[in-house]
């Protein structure tokens, strides 16, 4: 009988966290045996983009293995399926993979695209046809703009967020070798009562795994740094800018990285079954600031995602 | 600022760009072409002030893509630099991608230079910084200067130019023999 595997997400805010915890309760939805994913969303469950990206790029590749995917919104439209609407993530989802109750009758993303000043609706990344992505770095940067107008070091804030967006849309580009589209998107979130708020942006693909790009190389280039574990690894190709492609190159992690640190930002990196999540120190991203997880269910590609503190 | 004698051009940034942003290396390559045709247009020309006015936001791999890939392939040929920044954050990245390729750009603001990328040998700086000074200079004037053999001011002049932080041309020297004169890229 073919197995089943349920993702029971909580009926509260899910981050990139709580994704990887109701993920870990799983059996792991890519497990060889498993031939059926249900992703359950209770009343009272909202999903923030940084695990919604994730999620969509999981399901993405459950169905394009031949699994049965159904996503179970028991809130419905009024409920996190409506944000997902407005968000753009069932524009994105594999036409094969069944909604309940229903998929949204329309897109509100197609009706509302670029109207908001704190979201910028997810943009695919297909490497195949990069014209189409090619003003999604900007659109990026022009919605913070937007949304922090009032902030002296808007401009300088601006640049550096430009850098981060390019960089990591050229990764997908560049480096995923994925059929599966990447996935690109932006929310500010703002806290009322404290007038302080935070922006995560978030870009997901289906590829390889940066690191597991990069390890063949290193076996010849730099046996050292090949003996690394992920997390060392990870942390020196943000602090040296290291490639695959030699020492001319490499600039994209380390770049991205070093302009979100400018404004504190963590840095959450996903890979296939690791996960690194880097907290800003007055001197840079630091080895021993870094938090990892092994072992961790599977899912391809490299998920990366900054939160700025806008405070 | 500009080096007497020697042919320069200005190429503005923007226009080969066709917009404002540009980022990813597949579009650098792309507007490292459209430079090469400008750059084409100018037979003789042996420096070229690369303007970055209306340009707004790049990235690093753009950057590395564009100028700083003209000015590693035509080292020693001819010399690109920066003029009309307006601002830090985008100098970054200029001096990030320098940097990782090894390529020493100078940049022009309001008459003087900042050299970003590479920089000069504990040896070299001085006999860089004369040039940079006198605009042109040969190793009998630096050595003159520095109070040192001419063969070793020669040879000092020899690597900057090897390296890319200067140009240089063939001339007559007085004697009748031939001698190189170093110039800025400015």
């Amino acid at each position: 009988m073919p197995a089943l595997c349920n993702l029971e997400f909580p009926a509260r805010w899910v981050d990139s966290d709580q994704f990887e915890m109701a993920l870990q309760r799983s059996s792991g939805p890519h497990q060889p045996d498993v031939r059926e994913v249900v992703f359950k969303f209770p009343i009272g469950c909202k999903v923030m983009v940084d695990a919604a990206v994730r999620l969509l790029s999981l399901a993405n590749q459950l169905n394009h293995t031949f699994r049965r995917v159904r996503l179970e919104f028991d809130e419905g439209e009024a409920g996190v399926m409506g944000y997902f609407n407005r968000m753009g993530f069932f524009d994105c989802l594999a036409e094969d993979i069944e909604v309940t109750p229903d998929r949204p009758f329309y897109s509100s993303a197609s009706l509302f695209r670029g109207t908001s000043d704190s979201l910028v609706e997810i943009a695919s990344i297909n490497p195949a046809d990069r014209i189409a992505v090619q003003n999604v770095p900007g659109r990026l940067a022009d919605a913070l703009v937007n949304a922090c107008s009032r902030r002296k070091d808007i401009k300088a804030l601006e640049k550096a967020a430009f850098t981060v967006f390019a960089e990591l849309i050229s990764n997908i580009l560049d480096h995923s070798s994925t059929r599966l589209d990447g996935f690109a998107v932006l929310q500010l979130y703002k806290r009322k009562k404290r007038k302080t708020g935070s922006l995560k942006v978030s870009v997901s693909d289906s590829g390889i795994g940066i690191l597991d790009t990069l390890r063949p190389a290193l076996n010849t280039t730099d046996p050292a740094l090949a003996k690394l574990t992920d997390t060392e690894l990870l942390v020196e190709v943000i602090r040296q800018g290291i490639s695959r492609h030699g020492k001319t190159r490499g600039q994209g992690l380390k770049g991205s990285a070093k302009q979100a640190l400018k404004y504190h930002a963590q840095l959450d990196v996903r890979l296939p079954q690791s996960r690194i999540v880097l907290i800003p120190s007055r001197t840079g991203y630091e080895p021993h600031k870094a938090y990892s997880y092994g072992d961790l269910p599977l899912i391809w590609g490299t998920h990366i995602s900054f939160e700025f503190d806008l405070t | 600022m500009r080096s007497m004698n020697e042919k320069s051009a200005t190429l503005q940034l923007f226009d080969f760009m066709g917009g404002p942003d540009g980022w990813g290396r597949p579009r650098g390559r792309e507007v490292f072409q459209e430079l090469l045709r400008g750059i084409e247009e100018h037979p003789g020309t042996t420096v070229f002030r690369v303007s970055l006015k209306r340009v707004q936001r790049i990235d690093i791999s753009f950057a590395a893509e564009t100028v700083i890939e003209l000015a590693k392939r035509y080292r020693k040929e001819k010399g690109f630099c920066l003029i009309d920044v307006d601002n830090e954050d985008q100098l970054e990245h200029w001096e990030a991608a320098a940097v990782k390729q090894s390529q020493p750009i100078f940049v022009w603001m309001d008459g003087k230079s900042r050299l970003i990328g590479l920089q000069p040998t504990k040896g070299t700086a001085r006999a860089l910084e004369f040039v940079i000074k006198r605009e042109k200079a040969t190793a009998a004037e630096l050595a003159s200067a520095l109070k040192t053999p001419v063969n070793n001011a020669s040879t000092k002049l020899k690597q900057l130019w090897e390296k890319g932080f200067l140009l240089r041309r063939q001339t007559v020297a007085a004697s009748g023999g031939i001698e190189f004169v170093y110039f800025r890229i400015a």
